[in-house]
């Protein structure tokens, strides 16, 4: 992955907890994206799914960033901007999708016709602005070791929701995060969010995986 | 349910960069609703227009026979669903339960010179944005118990064997197809053009009875927003 692989590109990065707080995913893949020479916008909800993006909707916390700046955190007051408000604000070239385990009903049974027309009905308002958009799936956790797996994720059901969204995030690429990892090989702090280092390693492989789609490869040209 | 104490102590031990109240402030969300979400929508089978009026808001849908099927309508599944099918004339009255992940079809037929009604219920799970997704509803009257259906010009048979009041859905790629009811593997009424099929796109066809052998019209599985 060469230095500038991004040079000119703008990207809008939205998502749940994972991108809700500094030490998680927010600051080292914007940094990541950054340092490859995107600007790079970054929104986090926490728990928000894909149809809380259609309006705003509170969230019980959150965070923004442009760029490798400084984060700013939402607490009670947070609430989800409506993608296409996000959109025509900053103009991305791309916009990447960082939502899976909020969807993926851990520890009942899983909410089909929901994901579907939620997920569905994102893809298909970001489609309507020609906007390209990447669709990051949930990665590995593990048992959350002395605290718990607060969330109830299992493998199981990740892996099955990692299939879900691979077959219904048309016309958004899909990137599968269960490829860059191992189970249980990123340590959380409650099974399903990461220790720093899980955050880095996670960063890192989206952006390799980023920069070599065909889709980016073409938007650079 | 809120995770203050777990994250104030972990905040404690893996960083110091970062406030305690950063990580207090993660609540525990739920990672999906407490149940699936329900559907219900409404097809005139009728060679009449119709309108449908909802029992509680009154609100009214127009299905005419050239538009002949609503959207889906997100619903409650803990209250009973009523309205009423109208002609103007006639009208006959619906009252249905929908249950989580079920989208249900509220289907008005002609009897005689009354109207009556079929329901038809699927749990789908074949959600899928690189196919498109097809299903036959059987709605015909004795003369074809045993619906199918025939890709022209293909020799290939999408459908075989739908019972009336039920329906077969499978996922299909999308082109475009031209294709004809079978009643009982006999090739019946007119062949019916579906255009270009859409990736992503759920669509239904309906065999219902008419004076002279079952017709089929074709609908998208919109839902409402």
């Amino acid at each position: 992955m060469s230095a500038a692989s991004l040079l000119g590109l703008t990207f809008l990065v939205i998502g749940e907890s994972h991108m809700s707080l500094p030490n998680f995913l927010m600051e080292p893949l914007s940094d990541d994206l950054t340092k490859q020479g995107a600007l790079v916008y970054s929104v986090g909800a926490c728990g928000a799914s894909a149809g809380d993006w259609l309006k705003k909707t509170p969230v019980s916390c959150g965070a923004w960033r442009t760029g490798n700046g400084e984060v700013v955190r939402k607490g009670r007051d947070a609430s989800t901007t409506p993608i296409k408000e996000l959109i025509a604000a900053d103009k991305p070239d791309v916009v990447v999708i960082i939502i899976g385990d909020t969807m993926a009903s851990y520890g009942k049974p899983f909410s089909q016709a929901w994901a579907w027309e939620n997920i569905s009905h994102l893809t298909k308002e970001i489609a309507s602005t020609k906007t390209k958009c990447i669709w990051v799936g949930p990665p590995w956790g593990d048992d959350g070791g002395r605290y718990g797996n607060k969330f109830g994720k299992t493998e199981n059901r990740v892996q099955f929701m990692s299939n879900f969204l691979a077959n219904n995030v048309s016309p958004c690429t899909y990137i599968d995060s269960l490829k860059f990892s191992k189970p249980k090989q990123w340590p959380t702090l409650d099974g399903q969010h990461f220790t720093l280092a899980g955050y880095q390693a996670w960063g890192s492989a989206i952006t390799r995986s980023i920069v070599n789609l065909p889709d980016i490869k073409q938007a650079k040209k | 349910m809120i995770l203050d104490k777990f994250y104030a102590f972990v905040i404690a031990v893996t960083t110091s960069s970062v406030s305690c109240l950063t990580y207090a402030d993660i609540p525990l969300y739920p990672t999906g609703p407490s149940q699936d979400s329900a559907f219900v929508r409404f097809i005139n089978g009728t060679d009449v227009n119709l309108s449908v009026v909802a029992g509680e808001t009154k609100a009214k849908v127009s299905l005419n026979v050239n538009e002949p099927a609503s959207k889906y309508y997100p619903v409650a599944t803990k209250v009973k669903i009523t309205g009423e099918f109208s002609d103007g004339k006639v009208s006959n009255p619906i009252s249905l339960n929908v249950k989580p992940s079920e989208f249900a079809t509220v289907v008005a037929l002609a009897s005689g010179s009354n109207l009556k009604q079929v329901i038809v219920k699927e749990q789908p799970d074949d959600f899928n944005a690189l196919k498109s997704s097809l299903a036959l509803y059987n709605l015909s009257s004795t003369g074809c118990t045993s619906a199918g259906l025939l890709v022209v010009d293909r020799s290939i048979t999408l459908f075989e064997k739908v019972q009336i009041g039920t329906l077969q859905r499978r996922l299909i790629n999308p082109v475009s197809l031209s294709v004809q009811l079978t009643c009982n593997t006999k090739p019946t009424g007119k062949v019916l053009d579906l255009g270009l099929l859409q990736a992503g796109q759920r669509y239904s066809i309906f065999a219902v009875p008419t004076a002279d052998s079952p017709r089929i019209f074709f609908a998208t599985d919109t839902i409402a927003r």
